[in-house]
Formats: structure tokens, C-alpha cells, sequence
């Protein structure tokens, strides 16, 4: 025991954080860290070749990956604003005092959170299908024709997350006192002027979170066109993660799925660190208040 | 308050009324609203329910949403229990590892790390919070393909741990503690028990975990449902149907539906629908279960920030 009490605590502290930095080392820095270096060399007749920066000049020209990447990136936006727009009227409706039955509608949207995004795309799937959906077939409607896909894709994902999303407002709504609606009342607004003068805005650092993970989620969509592509031919450009995998298992072309892994990660990054600069020069402009500050934090 | 009303002019008790029958229009036609937006969620989890019920040929034949004549329920369970050996059991009984791993891990390592960043002062501390908060932003499948190069010279590839372990560093369950803790857990207590000479790991284990066990019961519920649903992960990392989750099973039934064996040997459709509601169905339920816990949790972890 010649240590000082200071230098036991630090090494206690540090000891205390050892498994999870372990373990954040080995499974997301160093993969992430490799991944990178990797894409600076190419797979010549089974011999790893280093050729510095010439994969993301390939990238740079690969037609197929940019379209795949503006294609995903409509959908982010198109996905983004419906999802919005439903998860926000459904939180402001179930907040007026006209709602009834409101814990059952709130357990009903948020259900399909517990749901995985393979099985809603496996029922989402079926009920697109022609011979399942007598429906679809008197209508001439076909949401897995290549022009319909991505809206139909909208639909699975807005399915899975409008009830999480509608969650996280309508508790940063309760968090608020009643102080500010009674004097909104008192000042004769009406509920649809109370929820836009009101509500809207105390939401607004919330809706900015969730808009930007959303955003994050969508850039990475695999999993619905991948589940879909069974019941219908998908092109593996139709979203950038289709055209990794298959780079990687498919063509077994490990060096260049790194390259597109990482480029496909540095715009999502960089994307969303320009929406937060963004929301923040408007907030920062607009009033002082410290919590949006810290909600753009993260 | 009847005879208050009564006392008031007629116009007026005339405009009450009025007003109250407006308000219960609008209340019935806003429930109204909210109750077509609710089939909107309800309706492929029913579709899928009453599908679990049909028998392959009743499926294309009859309606949609109708129930059939006689019920084929056992009889799919059956196919699906004995088919390929009853390789489903073993995939549902795998879900069940990953999750149940992933969920204790989560809640032992970053419990211990979020108590570090909260309650000591330490050099380098904030660095690594926010180290940790940034990665929150790392697109999750960024990492996923080099990882499986990554554990190839570990022989982790085709093992249980290669899937647990990568999933167990969560930054969001070490940022949504840090909170908690820093909040909840008084330094009044604390620093009694230094004083009295527990060691860090006492104070922790006996102090720390009890005051915080609602967010750890959250965390647990939160990594739980992440692990049992995370397809792409164990997708990359797993090339061995013995050891495939629920979601990567039921998507290599799926991938056999547009092959020839679909139509004349196996009953893919029955597979696939009946082994979905089943997956789906212990989640359903403990949701409901837990709701509480649950939106608790995402919502500290949210709004808090």
C-alpha cells in the first residue's frame, strides 16, 4: 500500500471501465479501424496487394454505388416526413383532452417496436403479395413492382417505428408542466393553436433527435429490400448495404465492400453532424435555451 | 350545480349545452381517427394469426381475413416443430441465448463503466464519455462486415460468443446509466461507505447495483428485444443453421419460397408464417408485459439528453 488514496481510485476507476472499453475495442473501434485499412489494398489472385488510395477511386466512378446511395438517400427523406408527420399528429392528438381510451392506442402503436424488422417484412411481404391479397389483385395494385418497391419499403418502416417515435413525444409532452397549457388556455388558444404554439415547439429538440436517428437508420437499410428480395427480383443497388454484402460474400471482394463500408459511413456521419449544425445556428439564433444545445449533443 | 344551472339564463344554459355536444363530436370523431390508425398497426400481426390457422391451399383460396372451415393451427405447429429434425426448436432456443447473454453482459459491463463516468473523477473521464457518446452516431453496419474478418483469426466465426460479445459494449446503455447513476445514486452514501472502509467493488455491488436496479430491469428489457431482433449481425457472422437466431432461420425458409421444392415438398408458406407468429409472439407478450419498464427507459434515455 505505498499508493497515494488518489492514485488507488484512479486505478480503481479505470478497472471498472476495462471490460466494456474491451470490448468497445476489439467489436466497433478496431473492426472500424481495420476496415479502413483494408480498403487500401486489393485481393490479387489470393494476394493482398497494397494500393493506397486507388479503391475509393474506383468508388468515386462506380456508378451503381452513387445510385444506390442517392436512391437510399430519397428514401431517408420520403420515409422521414411520413413517419414525422403521422408520429407527431398521433402524440398532439392523443395529448387533447378529446382522446379517449388513450393507454390502449398508446400499447397499439407502440407495438409493432417489439416486432423485428424481419418478421414485419415477412407480413408486410405476404400481404404485397399478389396470390396471397385478393385485394391487390381486384385493385391492379402491385407495391413489389419495381416502381412501387421503395414506397412499399416506406410503409414497412414507418410500420415498425411511427409508435416509437410518437413515444418519445408524448413523454417530452407529459414532462412539461400544465402551468404553460393553462396559461395558453387562459389566453383563449384553442387545443389545434395549443398544440401548434405550444406543443410543436417544446418538441422541437426532440423531433431533431429523432429526425437525425432516423435518418441514420434509414441510410443503413438492408434488411427489408434483403427479406423482400425473396418474394420479388430486387436489384442489389437499390440500397448501398445490399450492394456491400454482396460484395463481401457474394464476390467475395473484401478490400472493396471495406472502401464502400467506409464511405458509406462517412456520409452518413457527415450528413448528420450538418443537420445538427444546423438545427443548432437556427437554435442558437433563435433563443438561448440550454436543453437544445444539449440534445443536439447526442 | 342543477340548480345553479337552472338559476342561469335560458340562451346561456342553451350555448353549455351546445358546447358540450360539440366537444363530445369532436371527441367521437377524433377517437374515431385514432382507432383506424390503430388497424393500420394491428392488422398484419391479425393477418398473420389468421394465416397461422390456414392450411397452404386454404391460404390462396380463401379470403384474406377469413377464417377457414376447419383449423390447420396444430397441424402447422406440428410441421414446424419436425421440420428438418426440428431445427426451429433450436433456433428459437438460440434466440433465447443471444438475447438472454447480451441482456446480462449489457448490464454487468456497462453498469460497471457508467458508475467510472459518473461517481469518480479521474483523468481522461471525459475524454472517454464522449468517445463513447460519438460512437453512438457510427452507423451499426459500418462495422459489421470487417468484424467478421476481425474474428476469423480469433475463432469466434460459427460460435455463440462471436455474436454475444460484439453486441455487449453498448454505448447507449453506459450514457443512459451514466444518467441514472449521477442522479439517483446519493454521494452522501458514497462517501459514508469510504469511510466506513468498503472497497470500490463493495460499494458497487452493495450499494450502487440495488439503487439502480429499475434501470438495469430497462437495460436488460432494451437489450433483450435489440439482440432478438438483430438480423444483420448474426446473418454476417454465422454460417451454421444450428446455431442461426430466429430472424436468420426464418429468412432461409423464406429464400427457399421462389425455389422448385416450394410448391411440391415443403410447405414453405405454413413454415414461414406459422414460425413467424411464433417468434414474434413472446416478444408481443412480454412487451405488454413490461411496457412500463420499457418506455421509461427510451424515454430518460431521450429526453433527458
Amino acid at each position: 500500500m505505498t499508493q497515494s488514496g488518489y492514485g488507488n481510485r484512479q486505478v480503481s476507476s479505470w478497472a471498472f471501465l476495462v471490460p466494456f472499453l474491451l470490448l468497445f475495442l476489439a467489436f466497433l473501434f478496431v473492426p472500424m479501424v481495420y476496415a479502413f485499412y483494408s480498403s487500401l489494398f486489393i485481393n490479387r489472385m489470393g494476394q493482398e496487394v497494397f494500393v493506397g488510395f486507388r479503391n475509393y477511386l474506383n468508388a468515386f466512378q462506380d456508378a451503381a454505388f452513387w445510385g444506390s446511395v442517392l436512391n437510399v438517400i430519397r428514401y431517408a427523406v420520403i420515409q422521414g416526413v411520413i413517419m414525422l408527420v403521422l408520429s407527431i399528429a398521433l402524440a398532439l392528438l392523443l395529448d387533447t383532452r378529446y382522446a379517449r381510451f388513450k393507454p390502449f392506442f398508446r400499447l397499439v402503436y407502440f407495438l409493432p417496436y417489439a416486432v423485428p424488422g424481419v418478421f414485419a417484412s415477412i407480413m408486410w411481404g405476404f400481404l404485397y403479395s399478389k396470390p396471397l391479397d385478393p385485394l391487390l389483385q381486384a385493385l391492379h395494385v402491385d407495391p413489389l413492382s419495381s416502381g412501387a418497391l421503395l414506397y412499399a419499403i416506406v410503409n414497412i418502416a414507418t410500420w415498425e417505428w411511427a409508435g416509437y417515435n410518437m413515444t418519445l413525444y408524448i413523454a417530452s409532452l407529459t414532462g412539461v408542466s400544465s402551468e404553460m397549457y393553462e396559461a395558453g388556455v387562459m389566453d383563449g388558444c384553442n387545443e389545434f393553436q395549443l398544440a401548434w404554439y405550444i406543443k410543436v415547439p417544446l418538441l422541437r429538440p426532440t423531433i431533431v433527435m429523432t429526425i437525425i436517428l432516423s435518418f441514420i437508420g434509414s441510410m443503413q437499410l438492408f434488411n427489408e429490400p434483403f427479406l423482400l428480395s425473396a418474394l420479388t427480383p430486387i436489384s442489389q443497388t437499390f440500397a448501398p448495404n445490399l450492394d456491400i454484402y454482396s460484395m463481401a460474400f457474394g464476390l467475395t471482394n473484401l478490400p472493396y465492400a471495406a472502401t464502400l463500408s467506409v464511405i458509406l459511413g462517412a456520409i452518413t456521419i457527415f450528413i448528420s453532424c450538418v443537420a445538427m449544425m444546423v438545427t443548432r445556428l437556427i437554435q442558437g439564433a433563435r433563443s438561448r435555451r440550454k436543453h437544445v444545445a444539449l440534445a443536439v449533443e447526442v | 350545480m342543477l340548480i345553479q344551472m337552472e338559476s342561469r339564463p335560458k340562451a346561456e344554459r342553451e350555448a353549455v349545452r351546445t358546447f358540450a355536444a360539440w366537444k363530445w363530436m369532436v371527441s367521437v370523431v377524433v377517437t374515431l381517427l385514432l382507432l383506424l390508425v390503430a388497424c393500420y398497426f394491428l392488422i398484419p400481426v391479425v393477418w398473420l394469426l389468421i394465416a397461422a390457422t390456414k392450411t397452404q391451399a386454404q391460404l390462396s383460396s380463401t379470403g384474406i381475413f377469413s377464417l377457414p372451415s376447419h383449423w390447420a393451427l396444430w397441424h402447422n405447429v406440428v410441421l414446424l416443430f419436425t421440420y428438418s429434425h426440428g431445427i426451429y426448436v433450436r433456433w428459437f432456443i438460440n434466440s433465447a441465448i443471444y438475447a438472454g447473454s447480451v441482456a446480462i453482459l449489457t448490464c454487468v459491463v456497462c453498469s460497471m463503466a457508467a458508475y467510472a463516468l459518473a461517481k469518480h473523477v479521474f483523468r481522461g473521464r471525459e475524454a472517454t464519455f464522449y468517445l463513447i457518446l460519438l460512437s453512438m452516431m457510427i452507423p451499426g453496419t459500418v462495422a459489421a462486415i470487417p468484424l467478421f474478418v476481425i474474428e476469423q483469426p480469433l475463432h469466434l466465426v460459427n460460435t455463440y460468443m462471436g455474436v454475444i460479445l460484439p453486441l455487449v459494449a453498448s454505448p447507449f446503455g453506459v450514457y443512459f446509466l451514466r444518467i441514472y447513476i449521477r442522479d439517483v445514486v446519493p454521494n452522501e452514501m458514497l462517501e459514508a461507505a469510504k469511510v466506513d472502509g468498503a472497497r470500490e467493488a463493495t460499494i458497487f455491488w452493495q450499494i450502487v447495483v440495488p439503487i439502480i436496479r429499475p434501470a438495469l430491469t430497462t437495460l436488460f428489457l432494451i437489450s433483450f428485444i435489440g439482440t432478438w431482433n438483430n438480423f444483420f449481425l448474426p446473418l454476417v457472422l454465422l454460417h451454421n443453421q444450428s446455431l442461426y437466431p430466429l430472424p436468420v432461420g426464418i429468412q432461409l425458409l423464406l429464400s427457399l419460397i421462389s425455389t422448385p421444392a416450394a410448391d411440391q415438398s415443403v410447405p414453405i408458406y405454413q413454415l414461414v408464417i406459422t414460425g413467424s407468429l411464433i417468434s414474434i409472439l413472446p416478444m408481443i407478450i412480454g412487451f405488454i408485459l413490461f411496457r412500463k419498464h420499457i418506455v421509461t427507459g427510451l424515454t430518460q434515455g431521450s429526453v433527458k439528453l
